[in-house]
């Protein structure tokens, strides 16, 4: 309840065109007297009768205050069933093991999207991962039953382009031959748009503009392995950042005092839709009513 | 026993109740100036419905197995014309007897005089007020007469406002007569183009007798306080009544028909007001006395 938006509070508003749209109805019980020019002159009383008129339009209005309130108030409706989320890259033959709805994610991070979207999820829905999902730094709470299934998948070198100015290009372009793991580095002459990093190693300072990630590198290359491994860290957490590790597989146990995660705004757009041509209708039976 | 007024509220048979209320009343009140029927022999004349069983010519009907009734020769001078207000408001309905209005008692009374003056051997007439109209029986004589009266009377409901003052100065033609003009009408509407009327012809030396009608919940202004109430007459306008207001109706009430009462002794014309709860026997009696009473006093 606690993460129930305030927004809800406002739905008595709906009951507006309900009251509006009572009839009015003259009291029924006046009678005639000829001497009734001696007394004051009163007020017709009117009385409302639980009648409505204009009941389409009535509805319409009710319709469009209470998806303006879900609007706003972000409506979640948990609508998803049992479901396996598809870290991409994930092999096919892997996601076919799994016979549930699929719902395949943008990036490796799926606890994060699991937070944002877990009130999406119906209460019994068994949620299963499958991929190379990245570990959280603590361990995650879910209030519903999450089982990863994850396994690292070999990744694929990628590319890195090089620019070196040197008088020692040969002995850089063997360091970087030597780069092991996810690195393979690519040594070209100028610096074009893929480049990553510039290695300047000349006494003289480096022109501007010369563009990319400019490293100094007084003193050459490393000449051993530890300190080549020095460099390739520090570069790595300078530019790259830490590559993340695979979630260990396990299961997770749903744990009901876990926070709910925010509204994501799953149904924004279409509560936007319904909106616009709830007004368009109610816009126009009021005009045909009017004429 | 149903008292005179729940009779009236009851019966159907205007005739009936007319014999009814006049039975109680006895003979002479009118100070009629030809005594009897038969006085100066003129002719003979077919019996009618409605005729009086003494005037039928009895060894006529021996010899010609026909009723015939001896017509006297008369004269009468006076024309009693009988006008009735029968706009909306005079369909008030007594609230304590039930199916009783001012129309109908109105109704009664005027055709009594009627009878009366049938009785007698004067002309009469009636002028009905309703609906912005003046209906115009003109006067005659006769059992036939009193009964297109009767039914003329029968046959009104209350509807409408009073006729416009043009209206009624073409219909009361009649004035250039000297005559005895009875009318029952509430007066609710006073100064109106009826009272102007009545102030003209009594100025032209007739002989104007008024009745004004009242219920017995308007003279103790004990309404019910549930509805609320429309003037019958004037438009759309709503009126509350209570306990808080009752004295206010009651003053208004008042200082009005102190207003008419004013203005027919300043002018000499007898005004009688009566409850339509009371027997209509004493009302008529009253109506007629006051009459005399007002022509003594004069």
């Amino acid at each position: 309840m606690s993460q129930m938006s305030l927004w809800w509070w406002a739905l008595p508003v709906v009951l507006l065109p309900i009251l509006w749209h009572r009839q009015k109805r003259e009291q029924t019980k006046t009678a005639l007297l000829a001497s009734a020019r001696f007394l004051p002159a009163a007020e017709p009383k009117m009385q409302r009768v639980w009648r409505w008129h204009d009941v389409v339009l009535m509805l319409l209005r009710c319709l469009l205050l209470a998806t303006l309130i879900a609007l706003l108030a972000d409506l979640v409706l948990a609508w998803r069933g049992d479901t396996v989320l598809v870290v991409p890259g994930t092999p096919a033959a892997v996601v076919d093991r799994e016979a549930a709805q699929r719902i395949t994610l943008a990036d490796r991070d799926a606890v994060t999207w699991l937070h944002a979207h877990e009130r999406e999820f119906e209460r019994n829905a068994r949620l299963v991962v499958v991929g190379d999902a990245v570990m959280p730094a603590v361990l995650p709470r879910f209030r519903h039953a999450v089982a990863l299934r994850t396994s690292a998948m070999p990744v694929a070198p990628a590319e890195r382009h090089v620019a070196v100015f040197s008088d020692r290009a040969d002995a850089w372009r063997r360091l970087f031959a030597a780069a092991e793991g996810p690195w393979h580095i690519v040594v070209d002459a100028v610096p074009g748009p893929r480049t990553d990093l510039v290695v300047w190693d000349r006494p003289d300072a480096p022109p501007a503009g010369l563009g990319g990630r400019l490293w100094h590198a007084d003193g050459g290359p490393p000449r051993d392995a530890d300190r080549a491994r020095a460099l390739f860290a520090a570069w790595q957490r300078q530019f790259l950042g830490p590559l993340p590790y695979t979630a260990p597989a396990q299961t997770l146990a749903p744990d009901a005092a876990a926070p709910a995660g925010p509204a994501s705004g799953a149904l924004r757009h279409w509560l936007g839709l319904a909106l616009v041509v709830l007004f368009a209708l109610e816009r126009s039976v009021t005009h045909v009513r009017r004429r | 026993m149903l008292s005179a007024s729940s009779l009236i509220a009851h019966a159907t048979n205007l005739d009936l109740v007319v014999r009814h209320v006049l039975a109680g009343l006895g003979h002479g009140i009118h100070a009629g100036r030809e005594r009897g029927a038969g006085v100066e022999f003129s002719e003979y004349r077919a019996y009618a419905p409605g005729d009086e069983w003494r005037r039928v010519d009895w060894k006529l009907l021996a010899r010609a197995d026909r009723y015939y009734v001896r017509e006297a020769e008369r004269d009468s001078h006076v024309a009693v014309w009988l006008v009735l207000d029968a706009t909306a408001s005079m369909a008030e309905p007594s609230r304590t007897i039930e199916g009783l209005t001012k129309l109908q008692y109105a109704r009664v009374l005027l055709a009594c005089v009627a009878a009366i003056a049938q009785r007698q051997g004067d002309a009469f007439g009636l002028v009905v007020c309703r609906g912005e109209r003046a209906d115009f029986t003109p006067a005659g004589r006769g059992p036939r007469q009193l009964q297109r009266v009767l039914a003329r009377l029968n046959g009104v409901d209350a509807g409408g406002v009073l006729p416009g003052a043009d209206t009624l100065r073409a219909s009361l033609h009649f004035s250039r007569a000297p005559g005895v003009v009875c009318v029952a009408s509430d007066f609710l509407d006073w100064p109106s183009p009826l009272s102007d009327a009545l102030l003209r012809l009594r100025r032209m030396r007739h002989d104007v007798r008024a009745l004004c009608l009242h219920t017995q919940a308007e003279v103790e202004a004990a309404f019910d306080t549930a509805p609320s109430y429309r003037d019958p007459e004037h438009g759309d306008v709503f009126y509350r009544f209570g306990s808080d207001v009752r004295d206010t109706y009651a003053r208004n009430r008042a200082a009005h028909f102190d207003e008419v009462v004013r203005a027919c002794r300043k002018n000499d014309l007898p005004l009688v007001q009566a409850c339509i709860e009371q027997a209509p026997g004493e009302v008529l009696r009253a109506w007629l006395r006051a009459h005399i009473a007002g022509v003594r006093g004069a």
